[in-house]
């Protein structure tokens, strides 16, 4: 067994690295400064200068076929990326990226939203969730009538990511409610903010926040159907599946970055005359923080390799996302707790992951979620334990 | 154009850095190992002029075998090929030896320019370039913050601590850089991909014609006797302003010269 990277895989790591630490580290502190003033801590120019800069030596689209202009990178790949840009408190992600199921449009659709969105010029949203259904995604009730050669689309889409800024959304709704959107009775289309939906911004306990979208009659000619009629609820699914690996990715930098903050603070912060690292009880928080995070670092990367394997990645990618999101949600516990009142306080960031990686047992499929995927699967055999 | 590229492998100046116990050279196994920074400036000065006038980039390192990923990440910036001199009788080298057996190397490039960063983050003697340029013959073009190229002559602003002087000399030269001279270029994601299938020529002490005797420790002009961690910087002097504060903080200045 090689638990070693690739040359490949080391190197494009260490370029992502040294990209995080002479580019976009130094606006950490601005970062925080505006936040604290409740204001965006990134500018939408801001992240779109730093993402051309990363395109100049092709860091561009890590997801994105190369036909498209990206870098159609192994998930393995992706996942040590998602782990640098843990690293820092700045809200940077590289450009060149569309929604996993955008990629499924038709070529007048691709020209429409696909190729503007990896460019850029256009912000998508994926609307599947509704108040009345989160996990349970197939209760959605947002219906789509159809009316001659248009859908007429009436209800309510929340927690969405980006719907504040975004100019179109892919919105799932029902389409034939006898059949219910697990069998074919949900569709997905691709909406212009143009054609009448309106966003309202959720405030959050972390930095910015997902949108409400509200939908009154709005009209959607069938051409904007993605993919067919009555496929929509499989398109969610396979866009909510992607972050499994991502999400749990981007909480290992987090828990990387935050315990040497602490391992720093115990050498050097001193209490009864001696530093605090000195102490079994601190010992062992970092400890305890360290081997979970080793713990996640490997189902999370073995997550990532089953999807190149080609093998069905949900298991391996339920037990990394459940895992990883715990880790980084009692890693940065244990860091603040390391720091004392220095680390309760917004002059460090440690308050701002404690707020952040709330979420991350939440989104994209709770920890209940992914229990109940990882305990069903085995219960019915479709998983083997041990293999 | 064709240039050769001095690259070295040093322990990350950002990291903890230590002398070995036993024969107080640089503890490489310990340290996490990188390209010497100013070394970067030198292949990016490289890339920048034969992207301008054509020809070929070559890197050319001597260091231990694991020196290798250094070599890659050079390649993966844009260099064609690599030349690595790996040796065991090297270790302990001084940096005359070091410049008899890179100036023997260089002896089959066929170099128009030889470019080197000014200094070493881990030796810091700022004597190679010049060494170098005494063994081939040619000139020493150092510590440049501008190089321009105008068919064989070469133009370097070097960098002093009043201003800058303008030196002019004709290929082959060997010229030095300072961290002014641009801004390296990340290794691209293509030139990451491709680095791997780049050639890298590593050649042994008798390939190049030079006898173990002469180098490493057992032909080193200059040796580390001892080393001593710095000490630990001590406890500052508290001046109490008892309505003379100014006056006693100024004493202390002019006692320590500052004024």
């Amino acid at each position: 067994m090689d638990f070693s990277l690739s040359d490949e895989e080391r190197a494009i790591r260490d370029t992502v690295r040294s990209f995080v630490v002479k580019e976009v580290l130094p606006l950490e502190d601005t970062v925080l400064r505006r936040e604290r003033a409740h204001e965006p801590g990134l500018h939408l120019e801001e992240l779109r200068e730093l993402q051309q800069k990363a395109r100049k030596f092709g860091f561009w689209g890590l997801a994105t076929p190369e036909e498209y202009g990206g870098m159609g990178l192994p998930a393995v790949v992706q996942s040590l990326i998602w782990t640098e840009l843990g690293r820092t408190i700045v809200p940077f992600r590289f450009g060149g990226e569309a929604d996993n199921i955008l990629f499924y449009a038709n070529d007048a659709q691709k020209e429409e939203f696909l190729l503007p969105t990896i460019e850029g010029t256009r912000i998508s949203c994926f609307a599947i969730t509704e108040p009345g259904a989160g996990s349970d995604a197939a209760n959605i009730t947002m219906s789509a009538r159809q009316d001659g050669d248009d859908w007429i689309l009436n209800g309510e889409k929340t927690f969405i990511t980006n719907g504040n800024e975004a100019d179109f959304a892919i919105v799932v709704a029902v389409t034939d409610r006898s059949l219910g959107a697990r069998k074919g009775g949900a569709t997905a289309f691709l909406v212009d903010r143009s054609m009448g939906w309106r966003s309202e911004f959720i405030q959050t306990m972390g930095e910015g926040g997902p949108a409400s979208l509200i939908f009154e009659d709005v009209r959607v000619p069938s051409r904007n159907i993605l993919g067919e009629v009555g496929k929509g609820f499989e398109l969610g699914m396979q866009w909510i599946g992607k972050g499994r690996y991502t999400i749990p990715s981007h909480a290992i930098g987090i828990a990387e970055r935050a315990l040497e903050m602490a391992l720093a603070h115990a050498r050097s912060r001193e209490t009864f005359g001696r530093a605090i690292g000195e102490n079994q009880a601190i010992q062992w928080m970092i400890a305890d923080s360290e081997v979970e995070l080793e713990a996640a670092r490997m189902l999370v990367l073995r997550a990532a390799w089953t999807v190149d394997s080609g093998r069905d990645p949900r298991h391996a990618s339920s037990m990394a996302k459940l895992y990883g999101a715990s880790m980084v949600n009692n890693v940065v516990d244990r860091v603040l707790q390391i720091h004392g009142g220095m680390g309760y306080t917004r002059e460090l960031p440690i308050e701002r992951w404690y707020r952040q990686v709330r979420l991350y047992r939440i989104f994209e499929g709770t920890d209940e979620m992914q229990r109940l995927i990882i305990s069903r699967d085995l219960l019915r055999g479709y998983t083997m334990i041990g293999l | 154009m064709n240039i050769v590229v001095l690259v070295k492998q040093v322990p990350d100046s950002g990291a903890e850095r230590s002398l070995r116990a036993d024969d107080n050279t640089v503890d490489r196994g310990a340290a996490s190992n990188v390209i010497n920074e100013m070394d970067e400036y030198a292949i990016e000065e490289a890339l920048k002029i034969t992207e301008a006038h054509g020809g070929e980039v070559t890197v050319l390192t001597m260091g231990p075998a694991g020196a290798s990923d250094s070599i890659r990440k050079a390649l993966s910036m844009g260099p064609a090929k690599a030349v690595h001199i790996v040796d065991d009788a090297l270790r302990g080298s001084c940096a005359v030896s070091t410049s008899k057996v890179i100036a023997a190397a260089l002896g089959g490039l066929n170099a128009d320019i030889i470019l080197c960063g000014s200094e070493s983050t881990d030796g810091r003697v700022q004597v190679l370039p010049h060494m170098l340029a005494e063994r081939l013959g040619v000139a020493a073009l150092t510590g440049a913050r501008k190089l321009t190229v105008d068919g064989s002559t070469l133009t370097i602003e070097r960098q002093t601590d009043e201003g800058y002087e303008v030196v002019t000399a004709s290929t082959p030269a060997v010229v030095s850089v300072w961290d002014t001279i641009n801004e390296p270029r990340y290794p691209s994601f293509k030139g990451i991909m491709a680095a791997k299938k780049k050639p890298v020529d590593t050649k042994s002490l008798a390939d190049l014609g030079v006898d173990a005797s002469e180098v490493g420790f057992a032909g080193a002009t200059s040796t580390v006797l001892d080393h001593a961690q710095r000490p630990p910087r001590s406890a500052g002097q508290k001046v109490v302003d008892e309505g003379d504060g100014g006056v006693k903080l100024v004493e202390y200045l002019a006692t320590e010269k500052f004024v």
